[in-house]
């Protein structure tokens, strides 16, 4: 019984996730026809240039992390007043989070091209006489901006949940014990919401490694991830295997990155692996 | 929205959900089957029932499409892409279903090298004459005798200047001076390694197409220092233009008529020094599964007056004379999209190596991630 109801998962894993990942191990191996695409060889010299595109790895690595961390900076906060002084507005808030998630990220991205342009924020600051020629747009604070924006939800979200289910006797206990505010969040309530900050930054940070599109619209084409990377390799390149090694190599990369993070994760809050990580 | 699916435009959103979907198109059998006799339409059962295009967004008059549906029971399929890369990816991934692509002529050599397009049969093309066309973009050396591609529109890549530029920019030396000069934050290049290295090139003296290492050296050291005095990289030069961003851009003749018709105040120009020509052609797939369909449809588009309404809706100069006299005179008389035969004869178009070069991708590359 088990192994029918199994099946469709088997199928799934292999359709969609094993047989991609071959297929972009073997493009890898293989060479750039002289056109451009791919032609098929068994060589590891795609793997050698790797170091050419190490500036677009650091950029994303750099600013992937800042914008994670921006984004736990202002979600803590968001979700620890829904949680805590909620009351019975609590659903409707949350909702509230989500409600942006239903326009599409393209549109909500082009939305900050035009408020971070000359004519938007900066003209507002020029106005009303407190800076003269501030540039927003096409600077990594734009890119930054664009990602705690558009990536905040996911992050409020896992947090909330974790501070939403401990339970308030223990708050009231550690009071009653002579603890003040400050020690009773440091000691109490932000150890047990550290599974949903675990949870929160791996939803962040790893779907921002991939990021192609913020970059392309808040960065103006000067500030280069590893997704425009690769969308330039398959398409103004058109080096097929160079991509598909880049590709394959940054995905190693994260495996080992989340593998490390987990490690460290369950040191820090044990007990996270059951709670409800990926 | 709209300037974000322009033609040749930067935001590569279709690129970005194509890649994930590529690899899968790759490795799974195709199951278009060719549409043989049995598509069952009464006026003209050999045509079969569909036809399927791969071309740029805005390009083709709907009435046009229509009528020919409605002439012969086919109909289209039109599959808008944002740059010739993106469907070539789909081309050389096989199995598209595509009958009629529309590349930029740089990407012809190769594609007709490898067996991706097949000749197309002039007897079913009705008199097509190409020898009465504008000689600068037929019988050219990326398809001698037109074998293979039939030019439908083509155009430059100028410079869009605005009012707050004060000055005209009228040559690519210019540009480029004035990108890190007057125009510092406010110049824009565009996303695309061929007009853009292009152009710094012509700026710097050489050719459009160079490959040569060391002038390629001396382009990247001219870009690599531009860069931080750049407004933007990027091909979707539009809305930074209109936003009062960027003064001076890199662009094509599509934005050049629609960003002038929307603000006369800005000037699209030829610049004095030459610069990038370009084509698109019309081309049929090697394995389209509707060949026949695909020979129907060029013949009825390339009537001159159907030409004429596809050139009237998408705003790009026809290179057939006959097309032209057709045209209404805010369109066949409008400079920016019919500059005088002299300037865009200065011009060259670029060339496959350039397109094919790994030295300008990956100097391109280099380019786009200095800081």
């Amino acid at each position: 019984m088990y192994r029918v109801m199994g099946a469709p998962a088997v199928v799934w894993y292999l359709l969609f996730l094993a047989a991609p990942l071959i297929v972009l191990l073997v493009v890898s191996l293989g060479r750039r026809s002289p056109n451009g695409g791919y032609q098929p060889g068994l060589t590891l010299e795609q793997y050698g240039q790797l170091g050419t595109r190490w500036t677009a790895f650091a950029n994303t690595v750099e600013l992937g992390l800042v914008g994670t961390v921006v984004c736990l900076m202002v979600a803590y906060p968001m979700a620890y007043v829904l949680a805590t002084r909620g009351g019975r507005y609590k659903t409707i808030l949350l909702a509230l989070v989500v409600v942006p998630f239903w326009t599409s990220l393209l549109i909500r991205t082009y939305a900050w091209v035009f408020l971070l342009g000359n004519s938007g924020i900066p003209a507002l600051l020029r106005d009303l006489g407190i800076a003269e020629g501030v540039r927003l747009l096409n600077t990594p604070f734009a890119v930054v901006l664009g990602i705690v924006y558009n990536y905040l939800p996911l992050m409020i979200l896992p947090i909330f949940v974790s501070l939403d289910r401990i339970d308030q006797g223990i708050r009231q206990a550690s009071k009653d014990l002579g603890a003040g505010p400050a020690r009773t969040f440091l000691r109490i309530t932000l150890p047990l919401s550290a599974p949903g900050i675990i949870s929160g930054v791996l939803l962040v940070f790893v779907p921002v490694l991939g990021e192609y599109l913020i970059p392309v619209l808040l960065g103006g084409g000067q500030i280069y991830f590893l997704g425009n990377a690769l969308a330039d390799l398959f398409f103004q390149s058109r080096n097929w295997p160079f991509g598909a090694a880049v590709a394959t190599a940054f995905i190693a990369l994260v495996m080992v990155l989340i593998g490390f993070y987990r490690k460290a994760a369950s040191r820090l809050a044990p007990g996270t692996e059951q709670e409800g990580m990926l | 929205m709209i300037q974000i699916m322009t033609k040749r435009s930067g935001v590569r959103l279709v690129a970005a959900m194509a890649g994930s979907v590529l690899f899968l198109a790759a490795c799974a059998p195709g199951t278009d089957e060719a549409v043989g006799g049995e598509g069952g339409d009464a006026e003209d059962a050999e045509l079969g029932d569909k036809l399927t295009l791969a071309t740029w967004p805005n390009y083709h008059d709907p009435a046009i499409i229509e009528a020919f549906t409605e002439e012969t029971g086919v109909n289209v399929d039109v599959n808008v892409y944002g740059s010739t890369e993106e469907m070539e990816a789909l081309l050389r991934g096989g199995s598209s279903g595509i009958d009629i692509l529309m590349p930029t002529h740089y990407a012809v050599p190769g594609w007709i090298e490898d067996g991706l397009v097949q000749k197309i049969d002039y007897s079913k093309l009705g008199d097509v004459d190409l020898s009465t066309w504008n000689e600068l973009f037929v019988d050219q050396p990326f398809d001698p005798g037109n074998v293979y591609t039939i030019p439908k529109n083509w155009g430059t890549t100028g410079i869009i200047y605005a009012p707050e530029a004060e000055d005209p920019v009228t040559s690519w030396k210019e540009f480029f001076e004035r990108a890190s000069g007057d125009l510092t934050g406010h110049s824009v290049i565009v996303d695309h390694q061929i007009s853009s290295i292009g152009s710094a090139a012509v700026a710097l003296g050489y050719d459009l197409n160079t490959t040569d290492p060391d002038e390629l050296a001396e382009i990247e050291q001219l870009l690599v220092g531009l860069k931080p005095d750049l407004w933007a990289i990027t091909s979707d030069v539009q809305p930074p233009l209109r936003n009062g961003d960027s003064w001076s851009s890199i662009a094509w003749t599509g934005d050049g008529v629609q960003v002038q018709r929307d603000n006369p105040d800005y000037e699209y120009v030829i610049p004095d020094d030459g610069g990038e020509l370009w084509v698109d052609n019309w081309t049929i797939a090697a394995d389209a599964p509707n060949a026949a369909a695909a020979h129907a449809f060029l013949e009825f588009v390339l009537r001159p007056e159907n030409s004429a309404a596809d050139t009237e809706f998408c705003l790009f100069p026809h290179a057939n004379p006959a097309v032209q006299e057709l045209l209404s005179p805010e369109v066949g008389e409008n400079p920016v999209i019919y500059p005088e035969q002299a300037a865009i004869a200065r011009m060259t178009l670029s060339s496959a190596e350039a397109y094919n070069s790994e030295a300008r991708a990956e100097m391109w590359a280099r380019i786009k991630s200095s800081s």
